[in-house]
């Protein structure tokens, strides 16, 4: 039961990661390798505030949020001199210098050795999360949020506008829209989604070290939405779906440890190959042709 | 709105080639209510010119002046809201948004486009999205007819719409706006007759009755004989004759240099 729990916790903090990435790749059709970092900047900023100040989560969440939104900036402001491979290249560029500061900057993160002993969430500051179950519950009703807040955005008139961004950026100027401010936001609220998977991540694992926040998990974020589908928040779930159920469909059938980690690299990259082939905009995702 | 252009100058510097003069001091002026087209041969810099007049070229030396006002410090999207709508060449509808989504994009009720809004104007927003759809149906209505095909494909993606339908809708959607000057990239081009009669139709409406100010870039010599008060030949990064359409065209230089007459 514990075990069918523990993926439940994963499956949401993969939802929330990805539907952050679903913001900007996804509505806005700008390609970004830095989700990981963004995701590790929530998870070490979110650490520090358990650990130092016994605060209720609502509050470490809304810190962690406007601090992953702030360094979100960087990445906008190169949206704003860059365009397309160049931009994607920035970004990763990001991913490579929060990953080398985090490895590095041993006396705030402990480098290598990672930071353990990462206190509980809680609730209200009143309830602290203990064990497996409290946990996927909770991170159940964030993810559910964070999906509301998602569906919300982009039914809104703001989701049109970034669509229209992703279809024709120069026309959307043209009949008198702001897209620099409108990508700023989309960018400062997908860090938000990541850092506060981030923290989830962090007080549920109650250890971290940089190697959760790699290059390779940025990857990892983005082919998860590209096979789930873009666009929408179905596309986000079934993406999280495929990468955290899939490891565990291979354990269950047995194959030794040597063989199941390589093979479930080749059936991620071949079902991206796939998808791109037969529906480029993912299992669920909409159809976004310009 | 008086749309005036001073000494316009554009230089492309080549460090191999020397620099490239494509814009030589264009000056020209257009009235309130009026439509001018501009002619001239490719890569004689007539789109770099509306280019300029957008926003998205800012390294020109010279002026752009709206009612006597120089818009050099405005941004693209600044001069679209102080009344400057403009039509690309090729299609520009966005073709992963419906009918009735790029109209509303071009409206200048932009309530509900930040993304805090949803949280807490909802109501607003929905009242502000019936409103911005009630002036959309009338647009088309007025434009195309009530029994027309488009009032029944408001909620279809534009990419369902051919080449020149949506050309139609491109120049209906700047209606959505409250554009004062309307600069026209190469309207017809691509487009069947039927609809370039529609579309010249909709352009004597527009300035007819909005007092509209266009001007226009265009290859179709009868479109803008039909349309076009005056004319302005550009070649070699210079207005070389400007006056009545027919005059100009009419012009043994244009003939020979342009038309091939």
């Amino acid at each position: 039961m514990n075990y069918f729990l523990h993926i439940i916790v994963l499956l949401n903090i993969y939802i929330i990661l990805i539907l952050g990435a679903n913001m900007t790749v996804g509505m806005a059709g700008l390609l970004t390798l830095c989700q990981a970092a963004f995701y590790g900047i929530g998870a070490y900023i979110g650490t520090m505030l358990l650990m130092q100040f016994d605060l209720p989560f609502i509050v470490i969440a809304l810190i962690v949020s406007v601090i992953t939104g702030v360094f979100s900036l960087l990445i906008s402001y190169a949206s704003l001199k860059l365009k397309n491979d160049y931009f994607t290249l920035a970004t990763l560029g990001f991913q490579m210098i929060i990953f080398t500061i985090l490895y590095n900057w041993v006396d705030v993160t402990k480098g290598p050795y990672g930071i353990s002993g990462i206190p509980a969430i809680k609730i209200l500051g009143l309830w602290s999360l203990k064990g497996v179950v409290p946990y996927a519950i909770f991170t159940a009703v964030v993810m559910c949020a964070m999906v509301g807040i998602f569906v919300a955005l982009k039914k809104s008139p703001y989701g049109r506008l970034l669509r229209a961004i992703r279809a024709d950026e120069t026309a959307v100027k043209a009949l008198g829209r702001n897209t620099s401010a409108a990508k700023t936001r989309a960018f400062f609220l997908s860090a938000a989604f990541s850092g506060i998977a981030g923290l989830l991540y962090a007080s549920y694992v109650r250890f971290i070290d940089p190697t959760s926040f790699t290059l390779n998990e940025s990857l990892f974020i983005i082919c998860a939405l590209f096979i789930g589908g873009v666009g929408n928040a179905k596309g986000s779930i079934a993406g999280a779906l495929f990468v955290v159920i899939l490891p565990e469909l291979l354990r269950f059938i047995g194959l030794p440890d040597a063989v199941a980690a390589p093979l479930r690299e080749i059936i991620y990259g071949l079902a991206l190959v796939v998808i791109m082939f037969v529906r480029p905009q993912g299992m669920l995702g909409e159809e976004m042709s310009k | 709105m008086k749309l005036e252009l001073q000494d316009i100058r554009l230089t492309f510097s080549n460090s191999r080639k020397g620099d490239f003069h494509l814009l030589q001091g264009v000056n020209l002026a257009v009235s309130e209510g009026e439509i001018t087209a501009i002619v001239g041969g490719n890569g004689t810099g007539k789109t770099t010119l509306f280019n300029i007049i957008s926003g998205f070229i800012t390294d020109y030396q010279g002026k752009v002046l709206i009612d006597g006002k120089d818009i050099r410090p405005l941004p693209t999207y600044k001069r679209a809201q102080a009344g400057i709508g403009r039509l690309f060449q090729g299609t520009q509808l966005m073709g992963n948004l419906t009918l009735m989504e790029n109209m509303k994009m071009a409206s200048v009720d932009t309530m509900g486009e930040h993304p805090i809004s949803p949280f807490i104007a909802w109501k607003s927003i929905r009242t502000h999205e019936y409103q911005k759809e009630q002036r959309a149906i009338d647009i088309i209505n007025k434009l195309f007819g009530s029994d027309s095909k488009y009032l029944s494909m408001l909620d279809q993606k534009a990419s369902a719409l051919s080449y020149g339908e949506q050309r139609l809708i491109g120049i209906a959607r700047l209606l959505m706006g409250e554009s004062k000057i309307l600069l026209l990239d190469e309207p017809t081009s691509g487009v069947n007759p039927v609809y370039i009669k529609t579309i010249a139709d909709i352009i004597r409406k527009l300035v007819e009755e909005q007092h509209m100010t266009v001007l226009l870039i265009e290859h179709n010599m009868n479109f803008v004989k039909s349309l076009a008060t005056n004319c302005a030949y550009l070649d070699n990064g210079k207005i070389m004759q400007y006056g009545q359409t027919e005059q100009v065209l009419n012009d043994e230089g244009v003939k020979n240099s342009y038309l091939g007459v």
